[in-house]
C-alpha cells in the first residue's frame, strides 16, 4: 500500500516542482523520469495484490469525512497496472512532441503540472473507497484533463471544446453524485463496503443507483447519446493527452460502472439488456460516424466511442450470465471486457501517437491532402498499421482475442435457454459483425488516405520521420499488441483476476485451452508468411518497375488516386438518412467554365437534432432572467429599496 | 481439438487441389453454353505454375505493402482453411466458436488485399477495393447470424453444426437447410467475385470489384492471389455441400460423394455465368440484402422453434 502512495506523492510533486525548472525540455524531461519512477512503484503494489490480494488502508479524518478507506482490489489493481504504463509512456512521448511548439516559444509551465496530475488522481479514482473522497478525486482529474485539452487556448475551437468538456463532465458528476447520495441514504454512510451491504436487500433501489451511475459515467466513457464531448475535445488537445484521455481517462467511467456493479449482488437481467442496446447503439453510432471523418482525430475519437460500444456489450453479457446464473457467459463478457479495455487503451494510444506523429511533421489533421507517407515516414507508418489491425480486431493482434471473448460469451449467452437472450444476444452478435466490417473499411480508409498511394499535397515536402522520442513509445505500444495478440493464454489468466469479483473463474480451463490452439495457429500464420516471403524472394524473377495501370493513360497524377471520401462513399450513401449533409456547391457554368467548387460535410445527427435544440431550449429558459439582471443600476437599487421596505414591513409584522 | 490423421490429409488435398479443378470446370461449363471447346480443364493450374515462373512489373507508386500483401492474402485464407469442416462435415482444427476466428482471418486477407490496391494509387483499385469493403459489411452479419441461430438448434457451437442440421430436426431442418443452402451460396458468389455480382472475365474497370482490385499484381504475387480466391471458392462451396450431405454416410461414399457434389456445385456456377447477365451495380445491394433477409428468417424460425412462441 505504501508504494501506491508513494507513487501518487511523486506524481503530484513532480507536478508542483517542475514550476521551479525554467527549461521547457528540461521540464519534460523531469516529469517524464518522475513518470518512470513512480510507474516502478505503482507496478510493484499491483504486483503484490495479484500475489497476496486486497490491501487496505484507512484514514481518520474528523467529522466530514469520517473514514476515508483506499482499499485495493483485483480490479483496482488492473486498472492501475495500465493507467501507470500507458501515462508514463504518454510523458515520454510528449517530449517529442510538446518540442514543436517549445520552438515557438509555447509556454508549457501549466501543461507539465497538471500532466502528472491527472495521472495521480486517476490512480486516487481507483483507489479511494469513500465516495465523497471519490467525487474529490474525480473533479481534481476532471478539471486537470480540462487544463491539458486548453494547451493551445488562443485557438477559438479549442476554448469551445475545452468549455463544451467541462460542462459534459459536470452534467456527469450530478449523477453520479445521484446514485451515491441515493446508497448513502440507504446505507447511512459514506463508504462503498457500506452501500454494498445495503443494496444487497433492496433490489430497486440497486436498480436505479445502477442506472444513474451508468449515466453519470457513460458521458465520462462516452455513450452515446452523451457522446458528443469526445469528437470535440480529442481533436483540440495534444496527442499526447488525446491518447491518455481516450485511452485511459474514459475507462475511469468504465471502472466507475464496474465498481457500482460489484456493490450489486445480482443484478436483474432488465440491466443487463439496457447495457447491450446502448452499447449496441453506441457501437454502431461510433463506427459510423468515424467513417464519415476526413479529420484523423475525430476519426479516432469517433472509434473510441465505438470501442467504448463494444467494452460495454461485454459488460452486458456478463451481466446477463450473472441474472440467468450462467457462469460462463460471466466470465466470457466480463474477461471480453475487460481485456477490450486493456487492449483499447494500447492501440488507440497507438493510433494517436502515430496520429501526432502525422500532424507534427504535416502541420494538417485532414487525410484527404495527405498520402503516400510510407515512403518518408516508414515507421510511423508501420506502427500505425499494427495500430490499424489491431483495432479492427484483426488476427494475429490483440484486439481480435478480447472480440473473440465478447463473441463467445454472445454466443454461450444465445444458448442459454431463454427467448429474450436469445434474441437479444443474437442482435448483439450480429451487430458486432458488422461493427468489425465497418472498422475494416474506417481503418484501411484512414491507413491508405495517409500513407499509401500518391503524396498530395501536405505530404510532399516531407523527408524524414519523426524522431525516437515517437517512436519509442509506439514501438513499446506495437510490442504489447504483439504480445496480447500472440500468448493470450496469460493475458487471459491475468484479466481473470478482476473478473473474479463479479463471478466464480472455475471453469476457465476449457477456455484457456482454446486460446492456446487460437494463438498455436495464429503464430503458424505469421511463421508461415515469413516462409512464404522467404519463397518469393528466391522464387521470383526480378521485377521492373512502371507507373500504376491507368487504363492507356500514361499521365496521372496523384489527384486522380481515390480519395478517401469516395472511399467510403458507396457505403455512406446506403445510410445517408443518419447524417446531416452540409454541402457547398458552385457548379460549372458556360462553356469555358472559371470558377467551380464543392465541399461537403456529415455532421453529427445527435449534435444537430437533440443537442442544439436543447441548448437552445435552456438558453431560452434562462433568458428570462435576463428582465432581472438587465445591467441597469437605477433597477438595481430600486431592488435594493424594495428588499429594504419588504424587511422593513416583515420586522413590523412579528414585532 | 486437432482432428486425426486422415481428415487432416484429406482437408489439406482438397485445400490445394479443389481449386483448379473448380475453376477449370466452370470454365468449361461456361465454354460449353457458348458453343465452343473451351479449354482443358487443368488449364488453372497451368496457368498457376506459368505464373509463378513469371518475372513482374510492379508500379513506382507501390511500397512494401503491396509487397507483401499476397502472401498475407494467401496465408490467411489457407489458415482459415484449417477452421472450416471440409470432409465428413470435420474441420482440421475444431473448435467452440471456430467460425468467428474462421470470419476474421478472411477479414485479415480482405484488409490486406484492400490497402493492397489503394497501395498503387490508381482510381479503379480504388474503385474496387470500396466496394468490396463495402459489401462485406454486409455479408458478414449475415453468416453470423445464421451460425449462431444453427448454434441454438443443434446444440453445438462448432462449426461443424452446420452438418448435423438435416439429420437431426426433420423437416424443419430441411427447410432451414435450404435456406442456408441459399444464402451461403450468395454468399459464395459475392465473396469469390462470380455473376451476378461481379464477373471475372470482364476487361471493363468501371465495372469490376474484386478483379479490379488486383490489375498491377503479375507473376508470383498474382498466382497467389488468384489461387487464394479459388481456395476461398473451395471452402464455401465445401460447406454449402457440408450442409446437403447426411454426415451419417460410410467413409469411402461420403468422400466420393462429396467431392462430386462440390463439382456440380462449380458446373452450377458455370451455368449461372452463362445464363444470368450481371446485375447493375446499384443494384447488387439488394442482391446481398437477400442473404441479410435469409439469416432474419432462419434466426426467427428457430426462436418460433425453440422457445415455442
Amino acid at each position: 500500500m505504501e508504494n501506491y502512495f508513494i507513487g501518487i506523492l511523486i506524481l503530484i510533486f513532480s507536478g508542483i516542482f517542475s514550476l521551479l525548472i525554467k527549461n521547457s525540455y528540461l521540464k519534460l524531461k523531469f516529469i517524464a523520469l518522475c513518470a518512470f519512477v513512480s510507474t516502478c512503484f505503482e507496478l510493484n503494489s499491483v504486483f503484490k495484490i495479484f500475489k497476496f490480494g486486497t490491501i487496505e488502508k484507512i484514514f481518520e479524518y474528523g467529522s466530514i469525512f469520517n473514514q476515508v478507506r483506499f482499499s485495493l482490489d483485483y480490479l483496482s489493481a488492473f486498472f492501475i497496472f495500465f493507467i501507470t504504463i500507458m501515462t508514463t509512456l504518454g510523458a515520454i512521448y510528449a517530449r517529442g512532441y510538446l518540442s514543436n511548439y517549445i520552438k515557438k516559444k509555447k509556454d508549457i509551465t501549466a501543461h507539465s503540472v497538471f500532466l502528472p496530475i491527472l495521472t495521480a488522481s486517476m490512480l486516487l479514482v481507483v483507489g479511494v473507497q469513500n465516495a465523497l473522497m471519490f467525487l474529490i478525486v474525480w473533479e481534481m482529474m476532471s478539471l486537470s484533463s480540462f487544463f491539458l485539452v486548453m494547451f493551445e487556448h488562443e485557438k477559438k475551437e479549442t476554448r469551445q471544446a475545452g468549455i463544451k468538456y467541462l460542462i459534459y463532465m459536470h452534467v456527469s458528476v450530478i449523477f453520479i453524485i445521484l446514485a451515491f447520495a441515493l446508497m448513502s441514504l440507504a446505507s447511512n454512510s459514506l463508504d462503498f463496503a457500506q452501500f454494498k451491504i445495503a443494496l444487497e436487500n433492496d433490489f430497486a433501489m440497486a436498480n436505479v443507483a445502477f442506472i444513474l451511475g451508468f449515466i453519470g459515467f457513460g458521458i465520462k466513457a462516452g455513450f452515446v447519446p452523451f457522446h458528443n464531448w469526445l469528437p470535440s475535445a480529442h481533436p483540440a488537445a495534444p496527442s499526447h493527452v488525446s491518447g491518455m484521455m481516450s485511452g485511459v481517462m474514459i475507462k475511469t467511467g468504465i471502472y466507475g460502472i464496474l465498481r457500482i456493479l460489484s456493490l450489486i449482488l445480482i443484478p436483474s437481467c432488465q440491466i443487463g439488456y439496457v447495457v447491450i442496446i446502448i452499447s449496441i447503439i453506441t457501437m454502431l453510432y461510433g463506427i459510423l460516424y468515424a467513417i464519415s471523418q476526413q479529420d484523423i482525430k475525430k476519426l479516432l475519437a469517433y472509434s473510441s466511442i465505438e470501442n467504448i460500444g463494444i467494452i460495454g456489450l461485454g459488460l452486458g453479457v456478463g451481466i446477463l450470465g450473472l441474472s440467468y446464473n450462467n457462469p460462463s457467459v460471466a466470465l466470457l463478457g466480463f474477461s471480453g471486457c475487460m481485456l477490450h479495455v486493456l487492449n483499447h487503451s494500447i492501440f488507440k494510444e497507438l493510433l494517436f501517437f502515430g496520429a501526432g506523429a502525422i500532424y507534427s511533421k504535416t502541420h494538417t489533421r485532414d487525410i484527404e491532402v495527405l498520402g503516400g507517407l510510407i515512403k518518408s515516414m516508414p515507421k510511423t507508418a508501420v506502427l500505425f498499421l499494427i495500430g490499424a489491425i489491431a483495432i479492427c480486431a484483426l488476427p494475429p493482434f490483440n484486439g481480435f482475442i478480447s472480440e473473440f471473448l465478447i463473441y463467445f460469451g454472445m454466443l454461450k449467452g444465445i444458448m442459454i435457454d431463454n427467448i429474450s437472450a436469445f434474441l437479444i444476444c443474437l442482435l448483439a452478435f450480429g451487430a458486432l459483425a458488422l461493427v468489425g466490417t465497418m472498422a475494416v473499411l474506417c481503418f484501411t480508409k484512414a491507413f491508405s488516405a495517409i500513407f499509401l498511394g500518391e503524396k498530395r499535397e501536405k505530404a510532399k515536402d516531407i523527408n524524414e520521420d519523426v524522431n525516437s522520442s515517437f517512436i519509442f513509445p509506439m514501438s513499446l505500444l506495437a510490442c504489447f499488441i504483439f504480445f496480447i495478440g500472440l500468448a493470450p493464454k496469460l493475458i487471459f489468466l491475468f484479466v481473470s483476476k478482476p473478473v473474479s469479483i463479479f463471478v466464480q473463474t472455475g471453469q476457465i480451463e476449457q477456455y484457456l485451452n482454446i486460446l492456446q490452439t487460437i494463438s498455436i495457429v495464429l503464430a503458424g500464420l505469421l511463421i508461415f508468411i515469413g516462409i512464404l516471403y522467404t519463397i518469393r524472394y528466391f522464387v521470383s524473377k526480378g521485377s521492373k518497375v512502371h507507373q500504376t495501370w491507368g487504363c492507356g493513360y500514361d499521365k496521372p497524377n496523384e489527384k486522380m488516386q481515390y480519395s478517401a471520401s469516395s472511399f467510403a462513399s458507396p457505403f455512406l450513401v446506403m445510410l445517408m438518412p443518419l447524417f446531416k449533409k452540409v454541402s457547398d456547391i458552385k457548379k460549372p457554368k458556360t462553356i469555358f467554365p472559371v470558377h467551380a467548387h464543392f465541399v461537403q460535410h456529415l455532421e453529427d445527427v445527435e449534435e444537430e437534432y437533440f443537442l442544439k435544440p436543447v441548448l437552445k431550449s435552456t438558453e431560452k429558459f434562462f433568458e428570462q432572467f435576463e428582465r432581472i439582471q438587465n445591467g441597469n443600476i437605477q433597477q438595481y437599487i430600486s431592488y435594493g429599496i424594495i428588499f429594504l421596505v419588504i424587511v422593513l414591513i416583515v420586522a413590523i409584522l412579528l414585532g | 481439438m486437432i482432428n486425426n490423421i486422415l481428415i487432416i490429409v484429406l482437408n489439406i488435398l482438397f485445400l490445394l487441389i479443389m481449386p483448379f479443378f473448380m475453376v477449370g470446370l466452370i470454365k468449361k461449363t461456361k465454354a460449353f453454353f457458348g458453343g465452343r471447346k473451351g479449354i482443358s480443364i487443368f488449364q488453372p493450374f497451368y496457368d498457376f505454375v506459368k505464373l509463378l515462373k513469371k518475372g513482374q512489373v510492379i508500379s513506382s507508386s507501390t511500397s512494401w505493402i503491396f509487397k507483401i500483401a499476397p502472401l498475407v492474402i494467401f496465408s490467411s485464407v489457407i489458415f482459415a482453411g484449417l477452421f472450416a469442416p471440409i470432409f465428413y462435415g470435420k474441420a482440421i482444427i475444431e473448435l467452440e466458436c471456430a467460425f468467428v476466428v474462421f470470419s476474421y482471418l478472411l477479414g485479415f486477407s480482405k484488409f490486406f488485399a484492400i490497402i493492397s490496391a489503394l497501395d498503387t494509387g490508381s482510381s479503379f483499385e480504388g474503385m474496387g477495393s470500396s466496394r468490396e469493403a463495402c459489401f462485406t459489411t454486409l455479408i458478414e452479419p449475415a453468416f453470423f447470424i445464421i451460425l449462431a441461430s444453427i448454434a441454438v438448434l443443434t446444440g453445438n457451437s462448432t462449426f461443424n453444426s452446420i452438418s448435423m442440421i438435416l439429420t437431426s430436426t426433420g423437416a424443419f431442418g430441411l427447410l432451414i437447410t435450404i435456406m442456408m443452402v441459399a444464402a451461403i451460396f450468395i454468399m459464395l458468389l459475392v465473396e469469390c467475385s462470380r455473376v451476378p455480382v461481379d464477373d471475372p472475365e470482364t476487361h471493363l474497370e468501371l465495372t469490376m470489384i474484386h478483379e479490379v482490385m488486383i490489375l498491377d499484381n503479375s507473376g508470383f504475387d498474382l498466382a497467389l492471389i488468384t489461387y487464394a480466391s479459388g481456395i476461398k471458392m473451395a471452402i464455401l462451396s465445401a460447406i454449402i455441400v457440408n450442409l446437403i450431405l447426411p454426415s451419417a454416410l460410410n467413409g469411402a461414399l461420403f468422400a466420393v460423394l462429396f467431392i462430386a457434389l462440390t463439382l456440380l456445385l462449380a458446373i452450377i456456377i458455370g451455368i449461372i455465368e452463362s445464363m444470368m447477365a450481371r446485375i447493375r451495380m446499384s443494384h447488387v445491394f439488394e442482391f446481398v440484402f437477400i442473404m441479410s433477409s435469409i439469416a432474419l428468417v432462419i434466426a426467427s424460425l428457430v426462436a418460433v422453434r425453440m422457445f415455442g412462441v
